[in-house]
This record gives C-alpha cells, sequence and structure tokens, in this order.
C-alpha cells in the first residue's frame, strides 16, 4: 500500500514536470517578446533589461524552467505581471468559485445520472429506460458550451429566473448559489447523460453475474440485491469514469466562466494567456493539473476501498 | 400426498422463448422429493436438469414460460405463490449451493456481511449473527473461523470457498437444500471431502437434499434416489441402487456403460451413444431417446412409451410394457447391452529403445511473485515461487504419456514451457534430439509444425468470427500454405475428425461441445504433427461424446503415429488411454510409470490418495469418509521444506518434513519421490 502511493505521487510529480515543460515551450514559442508585451511598446530599453533580468527572460528557456520549478517547490509561483501580487494569492482567491463550479457540476450530474443508470437497468424495455436512453445520447452530443449559451439566453434573459453574469455578491450565499445554478447545470448535462448510460450498461452486466442470482436465491429482498450487491460491484467502472471526468469538467469550466463571467480559475488562465501575462498561466495551469491529478488518486485509493481484490493487489 | 414427501414435482411443463422458436426445455416432469433422502437428477447437458432446480425457486431466466404442472411445497404450489411468498421461503426454508464457488459470491463483501445478510429475517443482533455465521463456519471445516469469517471470497481456495458456500445455504437450517453441481469445479479430492461433509450436514440437520449433476461418481456416493433425464424429459427414476445396478431405460443403461469408471477392463476404446441430443423446438411424438437409441423399434418415434413402475420408481419405454415389450428386457444387472465396440484390446505398447521424441531433462519453471522493490522492501530475499520443479519425463513416438495433477500442480505450465510458450528458468527440453529451451520464436517456428497444441476450453479457444473453414486451415496459413489447395484441406481435415463437410461454413458458436472440440484436434492436426500436447482434452464433454474424441485420438495415433501428452485430472479416463502417467504435485513430478503399474501398485501416497479419490459409480463401493484424504493443496507460496505432500499425507513422519525426497526407481520406467513408499501389494489389499 505504501509502496503503491509512493509510486503514484512520484508518477504525479513527474507529470506535472512534462505538463509544465510542455506549457512553458509553447508559451515561449508565441512571437512576441514578453517583457515588451507586459510593459508596453513604449517602454525604455533600460526598464525591458530590468524586467527581463528580474523575471529570468534573458536565460535559456531550461534555465528559467529550472528556476520557475525551484520556486514552485517553496511555494512561491512569481508575480501577476500588471499587479506584481503574488500568483498564488491571485489563484487563492479564485480557486473557489472553480472548485463549487465543478464540484456542483460533477455531483448533480452523479446524483441524477447514477440512479437514472440504475433504475433503467433494473427495468430495461421500460418507458424510463427508453427515456433514459434516448436523451442521455442528446446530452452527450451538445457540446457545453453551447448548453451555456442557450441557458444563459432562456433562463436569464428571457424567463429571467436566474442572474446571468458574475458570481454574486461575496457573502451573501443564497445570492452565490443562485450564480452557481446556470454554469454548473451547463457543464453538468453532458455527464448525466454519460454516467447514465454507463451505469446501466455496468449494472446490467452485474445483474446477469451468478452471485446475484445467489442473492436472489436466498431470499434476499430487491432493494438489497439492486442497492447492496448489484450497485456495490457495477459503481467501480463508473467511478474511475468520474474521476478522470474532472479532466473534461475543468476544460468544459473554462468556457462556463467566460460565459457567465465567472471570476474562476478557467477565466483567469484564459484572460492571462490573451494579455501574454504568463506567470498567471503556468500557475493556474499547475494547479489545475495538480487538482486534476488529485481527482484521479483518489478515485482510485476510493475503488481500492471498494473492492477488496484490487486493495490485496497494490 | 403424505407426509414423508417434502417436495412434489406434478407434470411440470416449461418453454424457453428463443428466436429459434420456442424450445420444449421441459416436458411433463413429475417426482417426488422424500423427506430426509438425498434425490440426485442426473442426465448430461441439455437435459434440463438445472432447470427444475431454478423453477423450484421461481428464479428462471426471463424467457421461460411454464405452461403447465405444479411444484407443491406442503399445501403450496410454488409454481403460483406470489413473489413475496417465495421470497419468504428461499434462503430459510429452500436453500442452494451452487456450482461453481468463484462466481457465485460477491467478491466485494466479507463472508460475515454475507451471511448476516441472508438471516436479515430474523429478529437478532448483529454479534448473534456473526457468532451464528462463526459456527456454520466452523461446522463446514473451515479453520480458524473466528477470523476467517471477515475474509473475501478471492481470499480462499476454490475448496475453502465451496464449503463457504455450503455454510450460507445452511445458515438457516432449511429444510430442503439445493445443490447445482457441486463439485464441478473442484478437484477430485476436493470433491470428495464435499459429499462427506454434505451427507454429514443431512444428518446432523435433518436436512432433506436434491443435487443436480452429470457425474455419475458423485450421484451414486451421495444420493439415495436417482431421476434420470433426458432432453427434457425423465425416463427413469429409482432408489440408487436400482438405477445403477438393474437400470430399465435403454438410456440409463447406455450412460452408465459409457462412463470409463465403470470399465473394469483397460479399453482403447470407449463405449458412445451415436448422434446428438434432438431439436427441442420439435420434440420427438413418441420416445425422446428413439433416434440415438440401440433397441429402438419403428413405433418407438411415433408412440408415447408406457410408464412403467417399480419399487417407488419408474421408467417409460416400450421394452417393459405393451405391445413393443420385450420378455428379456431389461437384461440382468451388470450386463452390457448396449452395441459397443471394443475394437478388441489393443496391445500393451512396449517401450522399445528408440531415442524418445520428446526429452525434458530437470526443467524449472519460476514465476516472479513481487517487483524488486517491494521485494527488499518487505525483506523479502527470494520473490519467486516454482512452479515447475526439476521435472524430467520422456515420451517416445506413438505413446501417450498423461500428466495428472489436481489445480495448482503445474501440469499446465509444463506443458506450456514445452511448447515454448513459456520460458523456462533452468533445464532442457529436447525435441527429436534438439535443444528447445529457450529457443527465439523465429527460429523454433518451423518446429512449431511438428508441435501442436489442444486448448483447454474448445469454444473459447476458437476466434468466433471465423467459419469452421478459415479455422482449420489457418495453421496452414501461417506456416506458408503455397499452393496448397485450402478448401480441399480442410475438407480433407474434417473427414480425418470426422466433421460433417457442411459444418465448414458454420461458426464456433453453431457447434456443440463435442464439434468444438473436433475442430480443435483438427487445427491441431492441420499440419502433420508428431506431438500433440492435450490440455483437458474432455473437460466440459458429457460422457456419451467424450468416448468419441478419445476414440478419435485413439484413432489418429494408430494411424499417424502421433504422440500425446495428456494434461487432465481425469484420472479414470487416462486408465484407458495412457500408456504412462506422470502424477505432478506442487509442480514436481512425485512419481511416473506405466498406467497400469500405477494404478495398480501405487508407491506414492497422493498417487494412492488419487486413484481411489474418485468417487464411484456404484453405491456399493461407496468409500468410508476417512478413506478421503483432508486439507488442500497448498499455495506456491507456502511450498514446504521437505516432502511437498507432508503436509496432507497420512503416513508422513518427521524424516518427511526435513528435506525433499529424491527420485527412486522401483523398475527400470517407474519412479517416485517418496521416502516411505507403500510396499507395493501388501498395504493396497488392506486398505481395499
Amino acid at each position: 500500500m505504501f509502496t503503491y502511493l509512493l509510486k503514484r505521487l512520484g508518477l504525479a510529480a513527474l507529470v506535472v514536470m512534462a505538463v509544465l515543460l510542455l506549457l512553458f515551450s509553447m508559451l515561449h514559442m508565441i512571437p512576441g517578446n514578453p517583457a515588451i508585451l507586459a510593459l508596453g511598446t513604449r517602454a525604455s530599453p533600460e526598464a525591458i533589461a530590468e524586467y527581463s533580468a528580474r523575471m529570468h527572460l534573458d536565460k535559456p528557456v531550461l534555465t528559467q524552467f529550472v528556476y520557475f520549478l525551484g520556486n514552485a517547490v517553496q511555494g512561491d509561483l512569481g508575480q501577476d505581471v500588471f499587479s506584481n501580487r503574488a500568483v498564488t494569492s491571485v489563484i487563492g482567491e479564485r480557486i473557489g468559485f472553480s472548485l463549487a463550479l465543478i464540484c456542483t457540476g460533477m455531483g448533480w450530474a452523479v446524483l441524477l445520472g447514477v440512479p437514472l443508470g440504475c433504475l433503467a437497468a433494473v427495468r430495461p424495455g421500460s418507458w424510463l429506460d427508453r427515456v433514459t436512453g434516448v436523451f442521455s445520447v442528446g446530452m452527450i452530443a451538445v457540446p457545453s458550451f453551447l448548453v451555456s449559451i442557450w441557458a444563459l439566453l432562456l433562463f436569464s434573459l428571457e424567463l429571467r429566473w436566474l442572474p446571468a453574469i458574475g458570481a454574486g455578491e461575496p457573502g451573501d450565499l443564497a445570492d452565490q448559489l443562485s450564480h452557481l445554478v446556470l454554469p454548473a447545470f451547463a457543464i453538468g448535462l453532458g455527464w448525466v447523460g454519460y454516467l447514465a448510460r454507463m451505469v446501466r450498461a455496468s449494472m446490467l452486466e452485474v445483474m446477469g453475474e451468478p452471485y446475484i442470482r445467489s442473492a436472489r436465491a436466498f431470499g434476499l429482498k430487491p432493494r438489497r440485491v439492486v442497492l447492496g450487491y448489484a450497485l456495490r460491484v457495477a459503481i467501480l467502472p463508473t467511478i474511475t469514469l468520474i474521476g478522470m471526468g474532472f479532466g473534461g469538467l475543468i476544460s468544459s469550466a473554462v468556457f462556463a466562466e467566460i460565459i457567465f463571467a465567472r471570476p474562476g480559475v478557467g477565466k483567469m488562465i484564459f484572460d492571462a494567456v490573451s494579455d501574454r501575462n504568463f506567470p498567471i498561466v503556468q500557475g493556474g495551469v499547475l494547479v489545475a493539473t495538480g487538482f486534476y491529478i488529485l481527482v484521479v488518486l483518489i478515485s482510485d485509493l476510493l475503488i481500492a476501498w471498494l473492492d477488496p481484490r484490487v486493495r490485496s493487489s497494490l | 400426498m403424505t407426509n414423508d414427501i417434502l417436495l412434489n414435482i406434478e407434470g411440470l411443463t416449461l418453454d424457453f422463448r428463443t428466436n429459434r422458436g420456442r424450445v420444449k426445455a421441459l416436458r411433463d416432469i413429475s417426482f417426488p422429493v422424500r423427506r430426509g433422502r438425498i434425490l440426485g437428477i442426473v442426465g448430461e447437458s441439455g437435459s434440463g436438469k438445472s432447470t427444475i432446480l431454478w423453477s423450484i425457486l421461481g428464479l428462471l431466466a426471463g424467457n421461460a414460460e411454464v405452461t403447465a404442472g405444479r411444484v407443491e411445497y406442503g399445501a403450496r404450489d410454488l409454481l403460483t405463490l406470489n413473489a413475496e411468498g417465495l421470497r419468504a421461503i428461499r434462503g430459510e426454508e429452500i436453500s442452494v449451493v451452487f456450482q461453481d464457488p468463484m462466481t457465485s459470491q460477491i467478491p466485494v463483501l466479507p463472508y460475515a456481511r454475507q451471511m448476516s445478510d441472508i438471516l436479515y429475517r430474523r429478529s437478532m443482533s448483529e454479534a448473534d449473527k456473526r457468532k451464528a455465521a462463526v459456527d456454520m463456519l466452523r461446522r463446514v471445516g473451515i479453520p480458524d473461523p473466528d477470523s476467517r469469517v471477515d475474509a473475501y471470497p478471492h481470499q480462499f481456495s476454490g475448496g475453502m470457498r465451496q464449503r463457504a458456500g455450503i455454510a450460507m445455504s445452511m445458515l438457516t437450517g432449511p429444510n430442503l437444500l439445493l445443490a447445482d453441481e457441486p463439485t464441478t469445479a473442484l478437484d477430485v479430492t476436493m470433491e470428495a471431502q464435499m459429499i462427506g461433509l454434505m451427507r454429514g450436514l443431512r444428518d446432523d440437520f435433518d436436512t432433506t437434499i436434491v443435487v443436480v449433476s452429470h457425474n455419475l461418481g458423485l450421484i451414486a456416493e451421495m444420493c439415495d434416489d436417482v431421476v434420470v433425464m433426458y432432453a427434457g424429459e425423465v425416463v427413469e427414476t429409482g432408489e440408487v441402487h436400482d438405477i445403477f445396478h438393474n437400470a430399465r431405460h435403454p438410456y440409463t443403461r447406455a450412460l452408465l456403460e459409457c462412463d470409463p469408471a465403470r470399465i473394469a477392463e483397460v479399453s482403447r476404446k470407449l463405449p458412445v451413444i451415436p448422434g446428438d441430443i434432438p431439436d427441442l423446438t420439435r420434440p420427438l411424438p413418441g420416445c425422446i431417446f428413439a433416434d440415438r437409441c440401440q433397441k429402438a423399434m419403428p413405433d418407438c418415434a411415433r408412440v408415447a412409451p408406457p410408464q412403467v413402475a417399480r419399487g417407488g420408481g419408474m421408467a417409460r419405454c416400450h421394452l417393459l410394457e405393451g405391445p413393443l415389450a420385450d420378455a428379456s428386457w431389461p437384461p440382468p444387472a451388470d450386463v452390457v447391452t448396449v452395441g459397443r465396440d471394443l475394437g478388441g484390446l489393443a496391445p500393451a505398447k512396449v517401450r522399445n529403445d528408440a531415442p524418445p521424441l520428446l526429452d525434458v531433462h530437470d526443467l524449472n519453471v519460476r514465476f516472479r511473485t513481487m517487483g524488486p522493490l517491494k521485494a527488499r522492501m518487505n525483506g523479502v530475499s527470494d520473490p519467486f515461487v516454482d512452479a515447475v520443479l526439476d521435472v524430467s519425463l520422456d515420451l517416445q513416438p506413438g505413446e501417450t504419456l498423461a500428466l495428472v495433477g489436481e489445480s495448482g500442480s503445474g501440469k499446465t505450465t509444463l506443458g506450456r514451457t514445452i511448447l515454448n510458450l513459456q520460458s523456462a528458468s533452468g533445464g532442457s527440453v529436447r525435441f527429436d534430439g534438439q535443444e528447445i529451451a529457450g529457443m527465439a520464436e523465429a527460429r523454433f517456428k518451423p518446429l512449431r509444425r511438428d508441435m501442436a497444441m489442444m486448448f483447454q476450453d474448445p469454444v473459447g479457444s476458437l476466434s468466433p468470427r471465423k467459419s469452421v473453414r478459415a479455422l482449420i486451415t489457418e495453421p496452414l496459413v501461417i506456416h506458408g500454405a503455397q499452393g496448397r489447395d485450402l478448401d480441399a484441406e480442410a475438407e480433407r481435415l474434417a473427414d480425418m475428425v470426422r466433421l460433417p463437410r457442411s459444418f465448414l461454413s458454420r461458426y464456433p458458436h453453431e457447434l456443440s461441445g463435442g464439434q468444438a472440440r473436433r475442430v480443435g484436434v483438427a487445427r491441431a492436426l492441420a499440419l502433420n504433427p508428431r506431438l500433440i500436447v492435450a490440455d483437458e482434452p474432455t473437460a466440459g464433454l458429457d460422457v456419451s461424446v467424450q468416448g468419441e474424441i478419445l476414440n478419435l485420438m485413439a484413432d489418429l495415433q494408430a494411424e499417424h503415429g502421433l504422440s500425446y501428452l495428456i494434461i487432465t485430472h481425469n484420472l479414470p479416463v487416462v486408465r484407458h488411454i495412457a500408456d504412462r502417467i506422470a502424477i505432478m504435485y506442487l509442480g514436481r513430478i512425485v512419481e511416473d510409470g506405466p498406467a497400469a503399474e500405477v494404478f495398480a501398485r501405487p508407491a506414492h501416497p497422493y498417487t494412492r490418495a488419487l486413484v481411489e479419490g474418485v468417487p464411484q459409480p456404484d453405491p456399493d463401493r461407496r468409500r468410508p469418509p476417512s478413506a478421503t484424504i483432508e486439507g488442500e493443496v497448498p499455495s506456491l507460496l507456502r511450498r514446504p521444506k521437505g516432502c511437498d505432500f507432508a503436509s496432507r499425507c497420512p503416513l508422513a513422519q518427521e524424516a518427511c518434513r526435513r528435506a525433499k525426497p529424491e527420485h527412486i526407481h522401483i523398475a527400470p520406467d517407474h519412479r517416485h519421490a517418496c521416502l516411505f513408499p507403500l510396499s507395493t501389494t501388501s498395504d493396497l489389499t488392506e486398505t481395499a
């Protein structure tokens, strides 16, 4: 178990490094001098030289990368080019909005998708099964940014039920929640379809297993057989899917944050890329990558906890 | 209905709706289950024997439809009982032991939880439920049940898992226990233990047992009453002695005669029941067995046979009563009745001094159990297990060597290593004088033409998307068939394995078990090999078909001088087909020699345990429970330091636990590895 965790964490560090290296080289391939971009075209050569030296822009890319890594390990992700504030504190005040959005999006998808898939599998061929089958395809097929725009037009502009932009007044929980509803709906909708289909398929498979027949033969109640036995096994592949799904949700959240003008990490990265605000981009991507790796690790540990066969092979 | 009848099945008729039409799977099934007795339902695959069990429990597949009949349990008819009522009976009054303990127990819940779930209807505290579970696990022979109750199924071996399965079914003290092929997934020594266990439980708990099996040995050893089924009908019922010693239905007779364990003299040719099970979408109007029956008369296929009672049982056959009755039928007990061509007893092959075709010397195969890092962290200095340990054997042209052992004995690994599908870690394998162990695949490929494999799972080893024609010519294509007429080759091979040519355009899922086996044989023969390694060539086949495949293999051997290495655990079959036997235990050969010698005078206690462990299809030759060896094959991870078998050997002494016994020759071609071999004549007569 310990070796396993060690291995996974080592692997995670490698992945983060690779992602950052890729990002670094990409940023430096974008034409234009970052110092001029940051300071403006009318900046004096001295100011540019001073800025380049301060940001280590005069060193080779690889050296810059090593500097960046060294600082990152110490919890320093550099400064915002424009405000000179620490990147960590900029991300710190925005990450809450993104986490709330992503977790709510996946949360409602799980709460609706899993029971739907379950019910469809218990009664294959029923009207619920057929409706779920048709609608889930639609939900998966429509991109989340389109859902965002439609939802915005319909519920905010046309019906005026929910606020259109922003994240709500700080401190006003009800207002913040009402601002969360539409973007979370938009990014989670596709996942309702995915999860319903996935759970239905694996439930159907598990319901045909001999051990389910055993449970019935011992006279267990149908509810117990379905929830305590079949779902207990069928949920395992779904957990892996959910863990990996967070990766997709991070990018859906970028669109949702742009469309709904939510001050989250996604919107921050998007703005920083257009402004060539490299420290912010790097810090944002680092946090997103770390979050994704953490979620996948948690989902794997969750499976190990739920499945003794996996646990004993760790 | 008298009080000594616990369950009465009356006229049960059932169809399966399939896309081929309605399969009339059960037709007019009637028999009583008497209280306190063990009833065996015996029949081949497709006879509908398991379907009866599931209809008793109301757990039939969704496409099943009961069209007539009653299943009377007390005053109730289980077929019309509502879901609520059935659920109250399941697990409490009627319980089940399942065929495959690997798949019938949920892998993600510990036994404590699975067992307390079964007791959900009882108003007991959780602690009491746990105690009940522990007590029952102890009763079925699980060692250290207080902690094992928290184990998960995958942490148990196959035998332990089936014990736990029996414990689960007996937990509520049911009136009726249904057992569906309870030992089919287990080794012989485990099988004998399970039979003893279930008989003991019947006595202790006064439970009535219905056991479904195709294994005549199990039925004879365990049951009091027998129901014989064929193609969805009950053809004969009776007490076990009457069925096994004086059966009245030609099918029962034929089935018994096909069992290799009932053929006393060694016979290269085994009896078979010609033909296939009839198409149940259109069953015959008369006797269902008519088209395969040796005694069939023209009217048999048209007129339904009379039901003739004897004792508490009955048989359905025209020979017994009515215008077609034959006064000389049934012939006296134990007389061969169905046409059986022994083909003359083949003379025992004499081993000459010809150079062996295959010569394996001190072969070792080791598997790594954990990565080097983990091994170092856990302080394991030798993270390997020996799957095959110092194995030496040789095989002459035209000879059949049987490699016998329980699961986990390393016999399949040895077979794979000989075919260079698994790399050896030491020793040599010489084929026709040429060293092949560790040979690179590119150099080995031409040699593959001379060696072929018959795989254990006949259908699973065939690509489902290829036609039989493509499948049996595949080896030719792989090994370059330029200029050959593949269609002609396919027909030649089909004729060789007696597969009708019309089958060449079929696909694997359209084949029966026996037909799929024939395709496997044809594939093995395609390149005219000299050695065929056959992994469990008859596993999963009905006895009536098993003979066909073995006879075919024997004919091909005689015709082409093939050598066979047969990997199997089926000793009764081995006795008839093998020239020599090698017994494996934990990767080591504990005894090898001429088949007749090894059977008649086993030197190693393990050999004797295997030979005597096979349940005999004869109720008069039941063994006392003490005759079975205890325990099970230890894990390779815990290989004993001394003799591998010492932990289970009834004769083990201190010296056995200290060092591995060397191989000792007691005859030029008969070796064993035992410090205290059975003194070859006296011991055997004592136990017999």
